[in-house]
């Protein structure tokens, strides 16, 4: 330990570069807005009551408001009751500023619809890559067929393509087909992952023929023998390559960006994110840290609870 | 041989045939999907990009006009196009031996630790897994002129000694501390930094498993033979062994690189930085193939982005199957 301080000086001045923005992240994210301004506070600011500007605007009493609570406040003249109304809204509008960050990230823009969206589209991009490539991985590692080293040679040659890197004329097949602001345009182009058939196809190398022969035996045909017998043997691998893919999508910005403009109910969320950074006034730091928080908090605390399988999950594309 | 041994024998040999069959159409059935999205969602494109790229294409037209080389002439000639491969290039070239070099670095410090290796490993992977437009946009807090943690920990140097000895703090404390993000000076610096801070982490996770791979023998053997100092060492056994994990580790760097979009996108949505001075690839194919509608020249840089990356992955492969041990 003693001889080892020096390395732990240096990564410990590595984690504090890491952690800052994460720090910051969630810190903004409970202050106010006079806080973060002022840069004061500490990590959780100090929660005192602030009055919500825009709720108070929107609660501003109106001539009939007044009239309306005239018999509450006898013998009052009307300036008195609209003060006594405004102060009855400021105490109503007060909240501590994380209660108000969190729910303005939340009513400012639909984004309990933006997270939606993206658990739609990351689990039909994950189930519809296996639907398609586990069983022409297995088709590729069990069965004997004329030409079934050009198909592979194909897959060796895809992989090379970066989807990023077609994303334009993808986009003019989508536009051309009618599909931009759909669901579809944000899954179609990820529901080929030869990536997905090639890591399966090595997983199912392994797999002894005898298993399969005696699936043959009992009857099942091939179709049976992919879902009830390789499909099972296969799981742990599924798993690490659906960790894989899920944390890719979900995070994935510029395909989103390119195939849905404007369309706010098929926002993912770090459009959503995006959206509310280009449209909020510069007081707004607040929610929309609070925002981010929401975004990136569901992989980090998966992450956190099953670390070695995200390692090795993101890691996969390592281990050709 | 009987008549009777002769009737099984040939109804063997009809079974595999039909067996064969059989197999055979199975397997076309099972592979047809994954080859049909193969060739429609993957291969049709490059072929269509690489017939657009020499037209003047946009989508809502009727038709268009073959243009031979001029796309390609216009990204070799244009400065726009210039400033283009200058960022893309100065990103890559900063970015992949910074990060792999720290990645390195940081699995070597991990793995020759006892305690709190985990906690390391779990901390350096965090900016991986988060999602890196929320991150952009939580750096872009981070490096505001005025309010932001970065020139507010800079300020608090300002009156020591550090203002005596380094004249970029001098500046900063006589007149402000730059604006990064708003500097061409300083901008593809900044992006450049969030991207290695983003993947050396992956870098480093990749490195500890090639580390786990380095037998201990070698290095009882190199200190036989007299390899006294841990450089050695590592120059000897360590980096040798972990040839085939710093192919790859390099190649996907250079990839991920090239395809930088996300931190630009959210601190300059217009244009690529200050004096296009952050105007790489990714961001020129978006905004000149999808925004402007300039499917002709999109395409071109796609074919020319296309390239880079293959001919960069092929080189790779290239050195994975000469098993080649630098």
């Amino acid at each position: 330990m003693t001889r080892d301080w020096w390395k732990h000086l240096l990564l410990i001045l590595g984690v504090i570069v890491v952690i800052a923005p994460f720090y910051m992240m969630v810190s903004y994210s409970f202050k106010s807005p006079g806080e973060i301004d002022r840069g004061e506070g500490g990590f959780f600011g100090r929660q005192e009551l602030m009055v919500d500007e825009r709720c108070v605007v929107r609660r501003d009493p109106s001539r009939a408001d007044i009239t309306a609570a005239a018999p509450r406040f006898p013998g009052q003249n009307d300036r008195d009751i609209r003060d006594a109304l405004v102060a009855e809204a400021e105490t109503d509008c007060s909240m501590r500023p994380v209660v108000f960050n969190y729910t303005m990230a939340f009513t400012e823009a639909p984004l309990l619809r933006y997270l939606m969206n993206g658990i739609i589209v990351t689990a039909s991009i994950f189930l519809i890559q296996v639907v398609v490539a586990l069983p022409a991985a297995y088709a590729l590692a069990k069965l004997k067929f004329w030409g079934r080293d050009a198909v592979f040679a194909l897959v060796l040659f895809c992989l090379l393509i970066p989807v990023h890197a077609i994303a334009l004329p993808l986009y003019i097949l989508l536009a051309k087909l009618g599909l931009t602001n759909t669901y579809a345009a944000l899954v179609v182009p990820w529901t080929i992952s030869v990536f997905g058939i090639f890591l399966m196809r090595q997983f199912f190398m392994t797999v002894p023929d005898d298993l399969i022969d005696a699936a043959r035996m009992d009857g099942m045909s091939e179709f049976a023998i992919v879902w009830r017998v390789m499909l099972p043997t296969a799981i742990p691998a599924l798993l690490a390559f659906a960790i894989f893919s899920i944390v890719a999508h979900w995070n994935d910005y510029f395909w989103p960006r390119i195939v849905v403009t404007g369309n706010r109910d098929l926002f993912t969320p770090p459009l959503g994110l995006r959206e509310f950074k280009g449209g909020g006034d510069g007081s707004f730091f607040g929610p929309m840290m609070a925002t981010a928080t929401v975004i990136v908090t569901p992989l980090i605390v998966a992450f956190m609870l099953a670390q070695r399988r995200f390692i090795e999950g993101i890691t996969l594309s390592g281990m050709k | 041989m009987s008549l009777a041994d002769g009737v099984p024998h040939e109804a063997v040999v009809e079974k595999t045939v039909s067996h064969n069959v059989k197999e055979r159409r199975a397997a076309w059935i099972l592979t047809g999907p994954a080859l049909i999205l193969m060739v429609v969602i993957l291969l049709a494109p490059i072929l269509v990009a690489s017939l657009l790229s020499f037209t003047n294409y946009s989508l809502g037209n009727s038709g268009f006009d073959w243009v031979g080389f001029r796309n390609y002439e216009k990204l070799f000639t244009r400065s726009t196009y210039a400033k283009m491969f200058v960022a893309t290039l100065t990103y890559v070239v900063t970015v992949v031996p910074i990060s792999v070099g720290l990645g390195l670095g940081a699995a070597l410090l991990i793995n020759s630790l006892g305690r709190f290796r985990e906690v390391y490993k779990t901390i350096y992977f965090l900016p991986v897994m988060a999602t890196l437009l929320a991150m952009a946009i939580a750096w872009e807090f981070m490096l505001h002129p005025s309010i932001g943690m970065i020139n507010r920990t800079l300020e608090m140097g300002c009156g020591t000694f550090l203002e005596r000895i380094w004249s970029f703090m001098a500046n900063g404390c006589a007149g402000h501390f730059p604006v990064w993000l708003g500097d061409k000076r300083y901008a593809i610096w900044v992006i450049s930094f969030i991207g290695i801070w983003q993947g050396f982490g992956f870098n480093m996770v990749l490195y500890l498993a090639g580390l786990t791979g380095v037998h201990r023998e070698l290095y009882h053997a190199a200190e036989m033979d007299g390899a006294r100092s841990a450089w050695e060492r590592f120059r000897l056994v360590t980096w040798p062994a972990l040839g085939p994990t710093t192919v790859f580790v390099v190649t996907i760097s250079c990839i991920r690189a090239f395809q930088v979009f996300d931190t630009i996108e959210a601190f300059w949505p217009q244009g690529g930085g200050p004096n296009k001075s952050t105007y790489v690839m990714m961001f020129a194919i978006f905004e000149k193939g999808v925004q402007q509608n300039l499917i002709g020249i999109g395409s071109a840089i796609t074919m020319v982005f296309l390239a880079f990356v293959m001919f960069l992955t092929l080189i790779q492969r290239w050195l994975v199957e000469r098993k080649v041990h630098y």
